[in-house]
């Protein structure tokens, strides 16, 4: 499902202008990482898309739907928001119970909730503690379980804000091949990341913030060949572009194989 | 994303010491509770409250508040205190064994007044008050500051609930809880709601009382504070006319018995 | 500066050790990085170092524990807080909750220890540039963006000036720029003799800025050395701690023959950029 924000402004009742003209469309089944420094606008942004902010001014569109035409509720339908804080989220005794919610919302019939719910748990490697109290799990697993609780509605959107914070390196592989898998079932992924390697390695696009403004909107490799926009976002290249252009060369590798071509063809 | 009650602004009530103002908040909860008349309470309101309300400028925002909390409240207290009142003599209304009477209906004036009172003076603290100001001056008072942090944290702590609240109920609604319906339904799907939010802010407050030690909360220093707390000769005076009326109201009743 | 001996401990509650017959030296005046995976043991033995284990959670705790010649067990919570300062991890929690302005919440750690007013003012203000957050001075605490706030919180910790510093992941949710501000932060620290203790899963960061690194497994340290030796060994994958990329491009070069067999391989941008020069070099001899 296509979304799209067409001149969003917002500002904060204390009168913090978070948002100052936001336009952009992403299509259906495309993957996007916002990118940007601390308190560009970015939480802000996507909490519009299901209704939990409105614009102060312009609008937010999810499919045929205008954001302002609808409650938080029906929005769900449609984009699963993963909230940065798990503990906001979170609220059965056990981790099952949690994760069925959401599907339970939605109506799905009871068959079908089972079969959403295991599919999600195993997907962020939970299965072992579907019985388990939320609040006895570590902040990682917490995080892990809100993620699961959106992946088992099923919605054509999803957003994440900031998935891999906190992850070790299994937590943020595994939170790899779901993007990977949502985007193999054309939905539409956004995600917000302050790791530029992930981002590099799972996104086909990338959006750059600052200030509550879009800079840059492109690929990862064009994006992350923008020396003055990612300065202006505090934002750096991922590890092998930054090594590549240490070294001169005019490829933009964005993972390790690219890197590793790259030098096969140079070694030829 | 809890925030203050606390209205920032810049009048005379809002530049009280806070001491002042807590002070004369008991001498008033004292005075109208140990007078169970509701002229006092009257007197009181119309004398002390109003004018101070009016002067901070937060009038609007007190008024607001304390509907929302005292609408219910004096309803409840009106109807059941009205109709079941026992030794209700002079009966108005009646429809079975309810009846309404006179003695019943005054008696819910009388709580119902201090009430009002207590209510309206304490959200009009809190509203003009600056918790760390109140934190500040109550440990320059010798208040040990671990006592003076609960008290300011908890001004603090019932719109921090309340955030909270709304946080996990937008979290539930993105995920298609719908909140159309009756009131009813509407209750009925927010209690499963409670048990996180009373779970999250038990271990909220256990880890933040670990980063306040780690800052030296505990520290047998005395401490200081960045912003002066103003205080002036009157408002020393002041506070002292007020204990003396608390105590006059105490003795009052009882100079009263014994005459 | 700190010296932990057979240290083993056990939560409330719980039938089994989270941390075993842990031995961790870390001298004065250096930056010491500590890795693990999630749920090793990395918040639980930041605690110990800063006397909140056992002092607040209670437990079954052994072995000797000594920071800045205070024996911690033995001692009481405020004179550990002295010594040693633990940013927590999470730092929507370090917010006192009793300030209404980033200026005032930096100062809390300061009254409480009754600093004159003026030097408050001094310290408040220079600790905000230090972190790049004086236009938030007059902001709410709370009105922050999730970065903003865990700046805020670091501040309130480097403003105590401890001579020991622990740090429970401070810039998971810092912007890139911010978490090389931060690091250079505590560069600057060690620089003027302050002995920091960072919890991190940013592998590069640590490389260019940790000293040492010890590795949290299994309950125990089961890696200890020389930042580049310890952050390039391949066992850090079964860890789920994760090598850099630049250290597993290098592996695969490796392994396709494109550069000679190593004895360490490279982890930041520095030891690669010597690293792939030396390959063309290589090429072209
Ligand atoms: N509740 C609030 N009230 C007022 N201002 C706020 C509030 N929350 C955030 N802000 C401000 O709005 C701006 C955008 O914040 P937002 O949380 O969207 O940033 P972000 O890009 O998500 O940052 P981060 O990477 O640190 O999470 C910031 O200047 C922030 O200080
Ligand atoms: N209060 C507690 N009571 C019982 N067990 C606990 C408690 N706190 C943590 N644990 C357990 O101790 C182990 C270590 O937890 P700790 O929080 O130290 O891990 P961590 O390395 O900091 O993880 P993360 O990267 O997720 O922060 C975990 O298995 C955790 O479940
Ligand atoms: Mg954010
Ligand atoms: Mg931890």
């Amino acid at each position: 499902m296509e979304v799209s924000f067409n001149d969003v402004k917002y500002t904060y009742p204390g009168g913090v202008e978070a948002l100052k003209g936001i336009t952009f469309n992403v299509p259906t089944g495309q993957s996007l990482a916002i990118v940007g420094q601390n308190g560009a606008g970015k939480t802000t942004l996507v909490r519009h898309l299901n209704g939990i902010f409105q614009p102060t001014s312009g609008t937010v569109t999810v499919g045929d739907w205008t954001t302002a035409g609808h409650t938080i509720a029906e929005l769900s339908a449609r984009v699963g928001y993963v909230f940065q804080n798990p503990d906001e989220q979170l609220f059965a005794r056990k981790v099952f119970d949690d994760v069925a919610f959401g599907p339970r919302n939605l109506k799905f019939d009871e068959e079908a909730v089972a079969s959403a719910v295991t599919e999600a748990l195993e997907e962020t490697g939970l299965t072992k503690e579907a019985q388990s109290h939320p609040h006895h799990l570590s902040l990682s697993e917490r995080k892990r379980v809100a993620l699961a609780a959106v992946l088992a509605m099923k919605t054509p959107v999803v957003v994440l804000d900031e998935p891999t914070t906190g992850q070790d390196h299994n937590g943020v592989r595994m939170i790899a091949s779901i993007v990977k898998k949502l985007r193999e079932a054309n939905r539409t992924v956004i995600a917000i990341t302050h790791d530029m390697d992930f981002c590099a390695e799972n996104f086909e696009r990338v959006i750059v913030m600052a200030q509550g403004e879009v800079l840059a909107d492109s690929s990862p490799e064009n994006v992350f060949n923008l020396p003055e926009v990612l300065a202006k976002a505090r934002v750096e290249a991922p590890q092998l572009e930054r090594l590549a252009s240490s070294l001169g060369w005019k490829s933009h590798p964005m993972n390790v194989d690219a890197f590793v071509d790259n030098l096969e063809a140079k070694s030829r | 994303m809890p925030t203050s009650l606390f209205d920032n602004r810049k009048s005379v009530i809002h530049r009280l010491n806070p001491v002042t103002k807590l002070v004369a908040l008991l001498a008033i909860i004292v005075i109208v509770f140990a007078i169970p008349v509701w002229w006092v309470s009257a007197i009181v309101l119309v004398v002390v409250i109003v004018p101070a309300a009016v002067i901070s400028g937060s009038g609007g925002r007190l008024l607001s508040l304390s509907l929302k909390i005292l609408i219910p409240i004096l309803l409840v207290l009106f109807i059941v205190q009205g109709l079941t009142f026992p030794g209700g003599e002079t009966i108005l209304w009646r429809w079975g064994v309810l009846k309404l009477t006179t003695e019943g209906l005054l008696f819910a004036l009388g709580v119902g007044s201090r009430i009002i009172v207590l209510i309206l003076a304490s959200i009009l603290l809190v509203l003009t008050t600056h918790p760390g100001q109140l934190m500040s001056a109550l440990s320059e008072h010798g208040m040990s500051p671990k006592f003076a942090y609960i008290i300011s944290s908890t001004l603090q702590l019932i719109p921090a609930f309340s955030d909270r609240a709304n946080s996990i109920l937008l979290a539930q609604q993105a995920r298609g809880l719908s909140l159309k319906g009756s009131p009813f339904r509407r209750i009925k799907v927010m209690l499963p709601l409670l048990s996180p939010l009373v779970l999250g802010m038990f271990t909220d407050v256990e880890e933040r009382s670990t980063a306040m030690e780690a800052r030296a909360f505990g520290s047998p220093a005395k401490r200081t504070s960045l912003i002066p707390v103003p205080d002036t000769t009157l408002q020393r005076v002041l506070r002292w006319v007020f204990v003396a009326l608390a105590l006059g109201a105490i003795a009052t009743p009882i100079l009263m018995g014994i005459l | 500066m700190i010296k932990l001996s057979d240290v083993s401990y056990a939560y409330p509650d719980t039938d089994h050790y989270t941390l075993t017959n842990v031995d961790l030296d870390v001298p004065q005046g250096e930056v010491v990085g500590i890795v693990g995976a999630s749920g090793a043991g990395k918040t639980t033995l930041a605690k110990i170092i800063s006397g909140f284990i056992p002092h607040v959670d209670g437990g079954a705790l052994s072995g000797r524990i000594e920071v800045d010649g205070i024996n911690l067990p033995e001692s009481t919570l405020a004179i550990a807080v002295s010594h040693v300062g633990l940013v927590i991890q999470s730092p929507f929690n370090q917010i006192s909750g009793a300030k209404f302005t980033v200026r005032e919440e930096l100062a809390f750690g300061l009254e409480n220890q009754g600093v004159e007013r003026e030097e408050m003012a001094t310290r408040v203000g220079e600790v905000a540039k230090l972190l790049g957050i004086e236009t938030l001075l007059d902001r709410s605490p709370y009105a922050l963006s999730g970065g903003q706030q865990q700046l805020v919180a670091i501040a309130s910790m480097i403003i105590m000036r401890t001579p020991v510093l622990v740090m429970d992941e401070p810039t998971s949710q810092l912007d890139p720029g911010g978490t090389r501000m931060v690091f250079d932060v505590m560069s600057k620290l060690r620089d003027s003799g302050i002995t920091l203790v960072v919890f991190e899963h940013k592998v590069e960061l640590l490389r260019e800025h940790a000293s040492t690194v010890h590795v949290i497994a299994d309950h125990q340290i089961v890696a200890s050395g020389p930042a580049r030796k310890v952050l390039s060994d391949p066992r850090l994958e079964k860890w789920a701690i994760g090598t850099t990329r630049y250290t597993r491009a290098a592996a695969l070069a490796e392994e396709k023959s494109l550069l000679p067999k190593s004895t360490e391989l490279p982890v930041s941008l520095e030891d690669s950029i010597d690293v792939f020069k030396g390959f063309k070099n290589l090429k072209k001899g």
